[in-house]
């Protein structure tokens, strides 16, 4: 495993740019030229067409919470500073087929709710004894709600 | 069962019949024992053939699973039994889904000649691991690059973070309770206080005992998710005219499904976040028998957390999707009396983390008659195996 493991190598090309525009607080997700399906995870063909070539669409950061965890238990050694976090999943609404594994922010757990208006904020991800950090897209629940 | 946009049957020849399962065994179930896989699988393979009586000299298949590591492949067969003559050899065996498939390849092979008497072997040390490896069980999705680069960094690892994360989305779907998930940890162990092999043999446990139990992965507690233990299995296969042979009773394999999700091990991605394979696996091997889930007198599944289980109860058939919390309730699932007597050694849960082989080896001992938490007149047996990108069913019979 990487010394810096679990933060993300964003020199890893399948996800070189997602991380590149999350440095720029971008979220950036691949589309197919050929058919404009999204295409997440990233994939080397296109599912719903078969071609082979994605343009990184920035999307507008705003999701619903699809679900969510509350993780209170350390299960890597670099989270045990972390616990208890909430561990989600975000459906994108330009395409709720896309989801986002991710973290949710300034939120209180015991108010989320199934499916409530969410957007996307970048924060750096830290672990104890790696000096680098990586931005990041978390959210956070839509005020006003 | 057709295709539908997540996931797809795979097509299977028509096996009904044409072989048994003839012998059973199982290692010791235990805690970080200090034994490695192999040492382990050899202790459930001599019980096997014991069971079968059969000499080790009469394998002449092998099935098992190269991708964990340190399996009882044919060099230590040879090695442990002191023999060299030729073995069939297939890499499509051990636990998981392969222990619901590996009758399916091992009929094929005795259909052509190929084999007589076909071992399947499966075991696993990690609790003795578990310290040197990355998430334990984890392991293998925090090797994975993608998951790895777009899932780990926020912690959404391993498997009790992906199926505490399904679980919250089946409670808002369908209106699944804590509840209703205790009611599966609690049968399993009361299953296992009545095997004296299972690991929690000495630790019962209540519904309140459940529901007052910490949270672990909010919605999870620990008791919704399977032990970490040391410990293997393996049964024994030939021709039904060779098993009227043999000494012991006739269990024979009536059908096989195995069904597939297209998006593998990326559950965040899964078109039916809430649904297994088995949506795709079940109907064929039910086709397969003649039967239907209202034939089955006991139901082992592949059950690393309750939500697992729940959801294979549902796409298998046995209730309507979406109704497996209210199905699986109070004593539902219980050995004596239960309407699915189900995971009668305890399970994942409670009985030991040996992936599936000991539920294929419960469910021949429930229709031979002759388990620890017996059902009543057990004729039909099925087991459901699960790996996340497949599923399996496999339906076994008393003759």
């Amino acid at each position: 495993m990487r010394q810096d493991f679990p933060l993300p190598d964003v020199t890893w090309e399948p996800a070189r740019e997602f991380w590149a525009g999350a440095s720029r607080s971008e979220l950036l997700i691949p589309r197919c030229t050929a058919c404009g399906a999204y295409a997440w995870y990233p994939v080397a063909r296109c599912r719903r067409c078969g071609e082979g070539r994605f343009a990184w669409t920035r999307m507008s950061g705003r999701g619903r919470l699809f679900s969510w965890v509350v993780v209170h238990r350390a299960f890597l050694p670099a989270f045990a500073a972390k616990v208890p976090f909430v561990a989600a999943l975000v459906a994108l609404d330009e395409e709720p087929a896309v989801r986002l594994a991710t973290n949710l922010v300034d939120c209180v757990p015991e108010a989320l709710d199934f499916d409530m208006p969410v957007r996307a904020v970048f924060r750096p991800l830290r672990f104890p004894g790696v000096e680098r950090e990586v931005m990041a897209p978390m959210f956070v629940p839509v005020e006003g709600r | 069962m057709a295709d539908s946009d997540w996931g797809c049957p795979t097509p299977l020849e028509d096996i009904a019949g044409e072989i048994a399962i003839v012998g059973v065994g199982e290692s010791a179930h235990t805690r970080a024992s200090g034994r490695s896989p192999k040492e382990i699988a050899a202790e459930a393979v001599e019980r096997a053939l014991a069971d079968a009586g059969l000499p080790p000299s009469a394998i002449d298949g092998l099935m098992y699973a190269p991708f964990m590591g340190g399996q009882f492949d044919a060099a230590a067969f040879h090695a442990y039994f002191g023999t060299s003559h030729d073995l069939w050899v297939s890499e499509r065996g051990g636990g998981m889904v392969w222990a619901g498939t590996a009758p399916y390849d091992a009929a094929l092979a005795i259909r052509a000649g190929q084999a007589r008497y076909v071992l399947n072997v499966f075991s696993v040390a990690w609790a003795t691991q578990r310290a040197e490896m990355v998430g334990g069980p984890g392991q293998v999705h925090a090797e994975d690059l993608v998951k790895q680069n777009i899932e780990v960094p926020f912690g959404w690892f391993p498997q009790p973070v992906y199926f505490a994360t399904i679980a919250r989305r089946h409670m808002h779907e369908f209106g699944t309770t804590a509840a209703q998930l205790g009611a599966i940890a609690v049968a399993c162990r009361r299953h296992a206080t009545l095997t004296p092999a299972a690991v929690m043999h000495d630790r019962p446990l209540t519904l309140a005992d459940y529901l007052a139990s910490p949270p672990l992965v909010d919605p999870f507690r620990k008791e919704d998710c399977c032990l970490i233990s040391d410990g293997g299995g393996a049964y024994v296969m030939t021709s039904v005219e060779r098993a009227r042979d043999l000494r012991q009773p006739f269990i024979e394999v009536a059908g096989v499904g195995l069904g597939n999700s297209y998006t593998g091990t990326y559950w965040s991605q899964q078109g039916a976040f809430t649904s297994t394979p088995q949506v795709f696996a079940a109907p064929g091997a039910f086709a397969m028998a003649g039967l239907t889930p209202a034939d089955v007198d006991v139901l082992t599944l592949y059950d690393p957390f309750t939500i697992v289980a729940l959801m294979q109860i549902e796409d298998m058939g046995f209730c309507r999707k979406g109704e497996g919390g209210a199905f699986v309730e109070g004593t539902a699932l219980h050995f004596d009396g239960g309407v699915l007597p189900y995971n009668t050694h305890g399970g994942m849960l409670s009985h030991a983390y040996v992936l599936g082989i000991a539920h294929v080896v419960e469910t021949v001992r429930q229709v031979r008659g002759e388990a620890a938490a017996q059902v009543s007149d057990a004729e039909v047996g099925v087991y459901g195996g699960y790996t996340g990108p497949q599923a399996s069913t496999l339906i076994l019979r008393r003759r």
